[in-house]
C-alpha cells in the first residue's frame, strides 16, 4: 500500500514545497480572488441594497476563476522545464503522479479559499465559517480542481492556454458550479429552492474526480 | 576490452512511429549487447530522439516492440522504466528546488533504497556537492548537465538513454560524461550524438539512421529475445 | 485497415453522389412546405413555423455530438487521425446547429415569452452544450492537423463533454424549468400536431438531417486533405517526393 501511495505522496509535497518556494503564482491567484471579492461586493453594492443572496455566485465565480488560473500556472512551469517527462519516465503510474499533483492544488487552493471566506464573512457580516459551509467548499474545490488539473495538463503545450483552460473547464463546471452556488445560498439562508443541493454537489464533484482520474493516463499517453 | 557476445539486452522489432501518414521511426530493429556502448547517429530528422522517446516509454509506438533487461515496452512499461536512465534535452529538474532536493525527490519516485549515500555519492562524482543547498536556477548551464547526469544515473540504472549528452558541457564535463555514463563500466549506453568526432573514444558500435530507417549498425549481435546467441 | 473503415469508404463514395441532390430538394420542399403548406398556428401565428428549423436542428446537433463522441473514443484507441477529422467535422455541424437552436429559440421567444432569452432548463443546457463543443474546435484549432497529441487532447475532452451532458441536463431541470414539453413525441399513436404540420415537420427533418449529414462530409473531407496537404507537405521537406 504505502509502496503505491509513496510516490503521490512525494509528489504532493514536492508541488507544495514548489508552491511556497514560488509563492509568487499562488499568491497571486489569491490576490486575484481577494481583488475580485472586492470588486464584486463593492459593484454589487452600488447596484443593490441587499447583496447577501448574491454572496454565493460572488464566492464560487471567483473561486472557479482562481483555481482555473492558478492550476494552469502551476502545470506550465513543469512543462516548460521538461521536469513532467522525468515524471512520466519515472516507474511511477501516471494515476499516482496526476493524484499526487491534483492533491498539492487542492490543498493550496483550499487555503486561498479558506482567507476568501475570512474576508468575505468581514465584508458582508455574514457568518461564513461554519462546518457545512467547510464541507460544501472542499467538495466544490475537490471537483473544480481534479477537472482543472486534468485540463491544464493537456493545454500546457497548447498555444493562447492562459484563454483556453477557462473556455474548456468552465462549461463543464456548470453542474458543480449549480450545486455549489445553491448549496452555499442553503447554507446562509438564502431561498434556493428544496432539492438536495449538496448531493448535487456532492455528485458533480465525484464525477470529475473519477473521470479525471480515468482519463489522465490516456491523455498523457503519446 | 573486449566485448563478449551474449543475449541482447535491448532488442526492438519493427519499431515504427507514424505522425500523420509520415514514418519518422521505421521498422527499426536493433540488438544491442549488455555492457555494449551504441552511438546512435544521424542528420536532424532521422528519427533518433524519437527512437529514444519510444524505447523510454514517452511516445507510443505505431507498430512494434522492444525489449529492455526482458520486460516489454508494451507489457511492462513501469518495470521498463525502472530499468532506464534517461539524460534528454531539457535537464529536467526543478528550478525552484536544490540539486539535493531535486535527487531526494527523483530517489522517492524511483524507490531508490538508502537514498542519502548514494546522492552524496553522486553529487560529490558530478562537482555539485559544494554547491547541494543552492537553488538549480542559479547554478550554470553545466551544472545543470551534470545534475541531470546524476537524476538519470541515480537508481542505477542498467541501460542510459542519451539525447546529445555533449551539448552544453565544458571539457571538463564531458570528461565526467565518460567517466561516469559513456564509458562507466557495466553501463550499457545508447546515446544519440551529432559529436562524430568524439564517438569512437567511447562507443563500441554504431547506428545511424536515416529517414527513420536503420542504414548502418555495427552494435546489435543477432540473437533471439529468450537469449539464445547464433553468432 | 479496419471493415468498418473500408465499408465506410464505400458508402461515403455512394453518398457524395446521392447526397447532394437529396439535400437540395428536401431543404426546398422543406422551405416551401413550412411557409405555404403548412397551416398558420392559431395562437402563436406565423412565428410558429419557426419550428420546422428549430427542432430538426437540435436533433441533428445532437445526432453530430453523438458522432464526436464516437469518433473522440477511435481517435483515443486506434489513434487513426481520420477519426480526428471526423470528430472536427461533426463538432463544427453540431456547434452550427446548436446556434441555430438558439437563434430560432430566442426569435420564437420574444412575441411568445416576452424575451429573447431565458435561463430556463433546456435554454440553459443547449446554450451548455454549444459553449462545451465551441470550446472543443477552438482547443483542436489551436494546434496544427498532424499534432498527434493535440487530437488526443481533443478527443479527451470531447468524451468528458460527453459524458458531461446527462449531468447537465439533470441540473439545469432541478435548477429551473419553462420550456414547453415536446408535441411530437407525446404518443405516436395520437400526435398533437395537425397533420399537415407534422407533414412538414417530417419533411424539415429529413432536409436538416440531410443538409447536417452533408455539410458533416464536406467538413470531414476538408480537415482530412488539410491533414494530407500537412504530410505531403512534410515529405517532400523530407525530400522523400509525393
Amino acid at each position: 500500500m504505502s509502496d503505491t501511495v509513496g510516490p503521490a505522496m512525494a509528489v504532493v509535497m514536492k508541488d507544495l514545497r514548489l508552491a511556497w518556494r514560488d509563492r509568487a503564482g499562488w499568491a497571486s491567484a489569491g490576490a486575484f480572488a481577494t481583488i475580485a471579492v472586492l470588486v464584486y461586493s463593492f459593484a454589487f453594492d452600488l447596484a443593490t441594497g441587499d447583496i447577501r443572496p448574491l454572496l454565493p455566485g460572488v464566492l464560487w465565480t471567483t473561486f472557479l476563476f482562481a483555481g482555473i488560473f492558478a492550476g494552469g500556472q502551476s502545470f506550465a512551469r513543469e512543462s516548460e522545464e521538461g521536469t513532467f517527462d522525468a515524471l512520466l519516465l519515472s516507474p511511477v503510474s501516471p494515476t499516482m503522479v496526476y493524484l499526487g499533483k491534483a492533491a498539492a492544488n487542492i490543498i493550496a487552493m483550499l487555503v486561498i479559499e479558506f482567507l476568501q471566506l475570512g474576508l468575505a464573512t468581514i465584508l458582508f457580516d455574514t457568518n461564513l465559517v461554519s462546518l457545512e459551509l467547510l464541507v460544501i467548499v472542499f467538495l466544490g474545490t475537490v471537483g473544480s480542481v481534479s477537472l482543472t488539473t486534468l485540463l491544464s495538463t493537456m493545454s500546457a503545450s497548447m498555444r493562447g492556454r492562459a484563454m483556453l483552460l477557462p473556455v474548456m473547464a468552465l462549461p463543464l463546471l456548470v453542474p458543480l458550479l449549480i450545486g455549489a452556488v445553491r448549496a452555499t445560498g442553503a447554507a446562509l439562508n438564502v431561498e434556493v429552492g428544496a432539492a438536495p443541493w449538496t448531493l448535487l454537489l456532492a455528485v458533480a464533484a465525484l464525477w470529475s474526480a473519477a473521470l479525471s482520474v480515468l482519463l489522465f493516463p490516456i491523455a498523457v499517453e503519446r | 576490452m573486449t566485448a563478449i557476445l551474449e543475449a541482447p539486452i535491448l532488442q526492438t522489432e519493427a519499431l515504427t512511429k507514424r505522425y500523420g501518414g509520415l514514418d519518422v521511426v521505421r521498422q527499426v530493429a536493433i540488438a544491442l549487447p549488455a555492457g555494449s556502448r551504441t552511438a546512435l547517429v544521424g542528420a536532424n530528422g532521422a528519427g533518433k530522439t524519437t527512437l529514444l522517446a519510444m524505447l523510454s516509454t514517452l511516445v507510443t509506438p505505431t507498430e512494434g516492440d522492444a525489449t529492455i533487461v526482458g520486460h516489454s515496452l508494451k507489457a511492462r512499461p513501469a518495470a521498463l522504466r525502472r530499468a532506464i536512465g534517461v539524460l534528454a534535452h531539457a535537464p529536467m529538474l526543478y528550478e525552484e528546488m536544490t540539486p539535493l532536493e531535486n535527487l531526494g525527490f527523483f530517489a522517492r519516485l524511483y524507490g531508490v533504497a538508502r537514498p542519502e549515500p548514494r546522492i552524496e555519492e553522486l553529487l560529490r562524482a558530478v562537482g555539485v556537492w559544494n554547491r547541494r543547498h543552492e537553488a538549480t536556477s542559479v547554478l550554470s548551464r553545466g551544472y545543470h548537465q551534470r545534475l541531470a547526469l546524476a537524476r538519470a544515473l541515480l537508481h542505477r540504472p542498467a541501460i542510459l538513454l542519451a539525447d546529445e549528452p555533449e551539448t552544453g558541457l565544458d571539457p571538463e564535463g564531458i570528461e565526467l560524461l565518460d567517466e561516469l555514463a559513456l564509458r562507466a563500466p557495466g553501463l550499457t549506453v545508447l546515446a544519440a550524438t551529432h559529436r562524430v568526432d568524439r564517438v569512437e573514444t567511447w562507443a563500441t558500435g554504431l547506428v545511424r539512421l536515416d529517414h527513420g530507417r536503420v542504414v548502418e549498425d555495427t552494435a546489435s549481435v543477432i540473437g533471439t529475445p529468450q537469449g539464445q546467441v547464433q553468432a | 485497415m479496419s471493415a468498418l473503415t473500408s465499408t465506410l469508404q464505400r458508402l461515403y463514395g455512394f453518398w457524395w453522389i446521392v447526397l447532394p441532390p437529396i439535400v437540395g430538394s428536401a431543404v426546398m420542399a422543406m422551405i416551401i412546405g413550412s411557409i405555404v403548406v403548412a397551416p398558420r398556428e392559431i395562437i402563436e401565428g406565423d412565428v410558429q413555423r419557426l419550428l420546422y428549423i428549430h427542432f430538426p436542428s437540435i436533433l441533428a446537433a445532437y445526432g453530430a455530438f453523438g458522432v464526436v463522441f464516437l469518433a473522440s473514443l477511435v481517435v483515443l484507441w486506434k489513434r487513426d487521425l481520420r477519426w480526428d477529422a471526423v470528430a472536427r467535422g461533426a463538432a463544427t455541424v453540431g456547434v452550427l446547429f446548436t446556434g441555430l437552436t438558439l437563434a430560432t429559440g430566442a426569435l420564437w421567444g420574444k412575441p411568445i415569452w416576452g424575451v429573447y432569452w431565458t435561463w430556463d432548463a433546456r435554454l440553459t443546457s443547449t446554450l451548455v452544450l454549444f459553449l462545451i463543443y465551441a470550446a472543443y474546435l477552438l482547443a483542436r484549432s489551436m494546434a496544427d492537423e498532424l499534432d498527434e497529441q493535440a487530437a488526443r487532447f481533443a478527443a479527451v475532452f470531447a468524451v468528458l463533454g460527453a459524458l458531461d451532458i446527462p449531468l447537465v441536463m439533470f441540473s439545469v431541470t432541478w435548477w429551473r424549468t419553462l420550456h414547453p414539453q415536446p408535441i411530437v413525441m407525446r404518443g405516436l399513436e395520437r400526435p398533437a400536431l395537425p397533420p399537415e404540420m407534422l407533414l412538414v415537420l417530417m419533411i424539415a427533418f429529413l432536409g436538416i438531417g440531410a443538409l447536417a449529414l452533408w455539410l458533416g462530409i464536406l467538413r470531414t473531407e476538408a480537415e482530412w486533405l488539410a491533414k494530407r496537404t500537412a504530410t505531403l507537405r512534410a515529405k517532400i521537406d523530407r525530400h522523400e517526393g509525393a
